[in-house]
């Protein structure tokens, strides 16, 4: 186990930019996920922990060491791939023990830890099989055990469960943020799944083309969103986003106004859509569509701000498509709309 | 949208019927149109081989096409009646039985045609280098000229193996490192290869000559396997690049986190996936070095270093009149070797284009 420190680590492709100048810093035992739409750098900094690439500048620490120049065999650092990349040629037990033919372990020793590794992850059962004998949730669990069986004091999960089907991924969800807490191993997730990251992380680190957009607790970004990326990129369904003008204290789109104590310009209010309040309210809106969820009804608006969706808990939808109301905003954010980055005042009036 | 209907009429029970008994007559033609074409156009593949074998045990120095024809007329009949019955028994014991009784058949009636013509005269060979002195006379005739069979046979398969031991380990290391490395000259080296395997290279044949003169190296078996290996080489190196290119990425990364080395990641898990490509380029090294005519007449001289197509060659060019039983004969040992991998490996070199087409 290690604490891990990235000093202004960068990473490019001659012209191209992967990964701008970073610091992180990941305490030990800490279980962090990396979330972010593809393309935005956060598979090329996990290979960069892992030494499969040389970060282009800065210096990464691995328990205040600096490991630049180590080499990938010599980090010991477990990786589970998208892929899993199983050895198509080994059965479950060849694969798993293969970490530690390199490390000197002698064979029976290596057998009995995979064997003991492949109890913990429960697939003590399929070790005589080869890859393309398993299910796809099987070779998750084997790559784990491989990726767990040397000890590593870094373990770096790229997308693990994005080829698994939804019940499965529930399962292993759980099933891996157990295993992290019971080993105590450093571990980095890799997600573009928003779920993911918020249900098995402790914190998230939310990238953008290369940059580190905002780093905190699933709290801070759904609540605080450092950026108007964030907001947009946290929740589901997305937060309704509509660009105004602040002038004398007043945040105004159209014929809607609304207090704001934001430097007059350029504004843009976030409002989640279980802040949008239905049945009265001062902005007419007409129900276009109702997506039935059963814990929840999603309503589709037409409005003179746009398009907006809102929330609404029960599956018995109040109105119907094709209906009028009126809408009204619980809580809103404030986002400057030149830069994206998110302004210290916030609407907490009920409108 | 709403007055658009589809018409309700569905045919009668009987027509279902007719319609069926249509169908089961059309697959029936088709299967008979299908087989009898097949067997058509493949006479003219298998009865020159079945010359070549009948001839090597029956001739008496002449192409006599007695035997030939009577064997066809027991193994034609024998090859339909094994279609027949792999397609109307089903329980494979019962066809094991079947086929057991049809090959008895086949076998005894080949035994009362043919086996009275019989003799294993024409591989006198085999044991005796001077097998052509029976025809001539005295030592100066032209058997004294032959040296051992198996002196030739040696040398084919010295000159085969060597080929196919450095073509495989070239195009298996050169294959993985245009797969997997960045270098200057990359693209160009690729289309090169491409261009050198389209290049005839018979066009090459009195430089090489030249240059094997000058390299100390004519006359030599070495020789021979240095000028097919860089003829060979350039395909072969482009089907392994193919070959790695469908190796994800992933399991070599995997394999360096987990505490191996490249070199040891390239040995533990690349190569045990390309293990089929490197049987197929063996296999076609094998069978290029072994087939070679043209380099082996140009460059080897002296009849200790003959293989086995300029053995094959001299027995067939005496201009003192020409025993086709011997020619036969030496034929068919010359094909066996290659027809023997050919049929136990053939399933692994249709897989050339499972790796090798992706370029």
């Amino acid at each position: 186990m290690a604490r891990i420190e990235l000093n202004g680590v960068a990473k490019r492709w001659g012209e191209a930019v992967a990964v701008e100048p970073t610091d992180l810093l990941i305490e030990e035992g800490e279980f962090v996920a990396i979330l972010g739409p593809s393309g935005c750098g956060k598979s090329t900094t996990l290979f960069m922990l892992a030494g499969i690439y040389a970060p282009s500048e800065g210096e990464i620490r691995f328990g205040g060491s600096v490991v630049n120049e180590v080499e990938a065999k010599d980090r010991n650092v477990g990786i589970v791939f998208q892929s899993y990349a199983l050895y198509p040629h080994m059965t479950a037990l060849e694969n798993i023990r293969f970490p530690l033919r390199f490390k000197g372990v002698a064979k029976e020793e290596a057998e009995r830890r995979a064997e003991a590794m492949a109890d913990l992850v429960q697939v003590r059962e399929l070790l005589g099989r080869k890859p393309s004998e398993m299910s796809g949730g099987q070779q998750q669990r084997v790559a784990l055990a491989r990726a767990l069986v040397k000890e590593p004091q870094l373990l770096l999960l790229d997308e693990p469960l994005s080829n698994l089907d939804a019940t499965l991924r529930l399962s292993m969800r759980s099933e891996i943020r157990r295993l992290q807490r019971r080993l105590g191993v450093t571990t980095i997730l890799v997600t573009h799944d928003q779920i993911e990251a918020t249900t098995m992380a402790d914190r998230i680190i939310c990238m953008s083309k290369g940059r580190i957009e905002q780093v905190g607790t699933a709290d801070d970004l759904y609540s605080r969103p450092a950026s108007l990326f964030v907001a947009g990129f946290i929740g589901s369904p997305p937060i309704n986003l509509i660009e105004g003008e602040v002038a004398e204290g007043m945040w105004r789109c159209g014929d809607t106004a609304l207090p704001c104590a934001a430097r007059p310009g350029r504004t843009v209010l976030g409002v989640r859509p279980e802040a949008v309040r239905l049945g009265g309210g001062p902005v007419p809106a007409h129900v276009e569509e109702v997506e039935p969820h059963g814990r929840e009804s999603i309503y589709l608006l037409e409005t003179p701000l746009g398009q907006l969706r809102a929330v609404e808990p029960g599956a018995a939808a109040r109105f119907k498509a094709g209906e009028q109301t009126g809408i009204a905003f619980e809580t809103g954010l404030f986002f400057d709309a030149a830069t994206g980055r998110r302004l210290d005042t916030s609407l907490e009036q009920a409108a | 949208m709403a007055d658009v209907a589809l018409p309700a009429a569905a045919a009668p029970a009987d027509h279902w019927a007719a319609m069926a008994a249509r169908s089961r007559r059309r697959r029936q033609w088709t299967t008979i149109f299908l087989y009898g074409f097949l067997a058509v156009a493949s006479l003219p593949v298998i009865v020159p081989y079945l010359w070549l074998f009948t001839l090597a045990f029956s001739a008496r120095g002449g192409t006599d096409t007695a035997v030939l024809w009577r064997a066809l007329l027991v193994l034609g009949p024998a090859l339909l009646a094994f279609a027949m019955l792999g397609h109307s028994i089903d329980e494979p014991r019962r066809l094991r039985h079947a086929l057991l009784v049809l090959l008895l058949v086949t076998v005894a009636a080949l035994a009362v045609v043919i086996g009275p013509q019989l003799h294993l005269a024409n591989w006198r060979f085999l044991w005796n280098p001077d097998f052509s002195d029976a025809l001539k006379t005295g030592p100066t005739g032209v058997g004294s000229q032959f040296p051992n069979v198996w002196v030739a046979f040696g040398n084919s398969l010295a000159l085969a193996l060597a080929v196919t031991a450095i073509v495989v380990t070239v195009s298996t290391l050169a294959g993985y490192y245009l797969s997997r490395f960045a270098f200057p000259g990359r693209a160009g080296f690729l289309k090169s290869l491409l261009v050198l395997h389209a290049f005839p290279a018979m066009t090459l044949i009195i430089p090489i000559f030249f240059l094997m003169h000058w390299a100390g190296l004519l006359d030599s078996i070495l020789g021979v396997v240095l000028v097919v290996c860089t003829l060979e080489l350039p395909f072969a190196i482009f089907i392994m690049k193919g070959f790695f290119d469908a190796v994800p990425w992933d399991i070599e990364m995997s394999a360096m986190t987990d505490g191996a080395s490249r070199r040891q990641a390239f040995l533990h898990v690349v190569l045990p996936q390309v293990k089929f490509g490197m049987l197929a380029i063996g296999i076609f090294a094998f069978l290029r070095g072994w087939e070679d005519y043209v380099f082996v007449r140009t460059l080897l001289i002296d009849k200790q270093n003959w293989v086995m197509s300029l053995y094959l060659f001299y027995v067939a060019e005496d201009v003192m009149g020409v025993d086709y039983g011997i020619v036969t004969a030496v034929g068919v040992l010359y094909v066996l070797p290659a027809l023997v991998l050919y049929t136990f490996t053939q399933k692994y070199l249709t897989q050339m284009t499972v790796g090798g087409i992706k370029g």
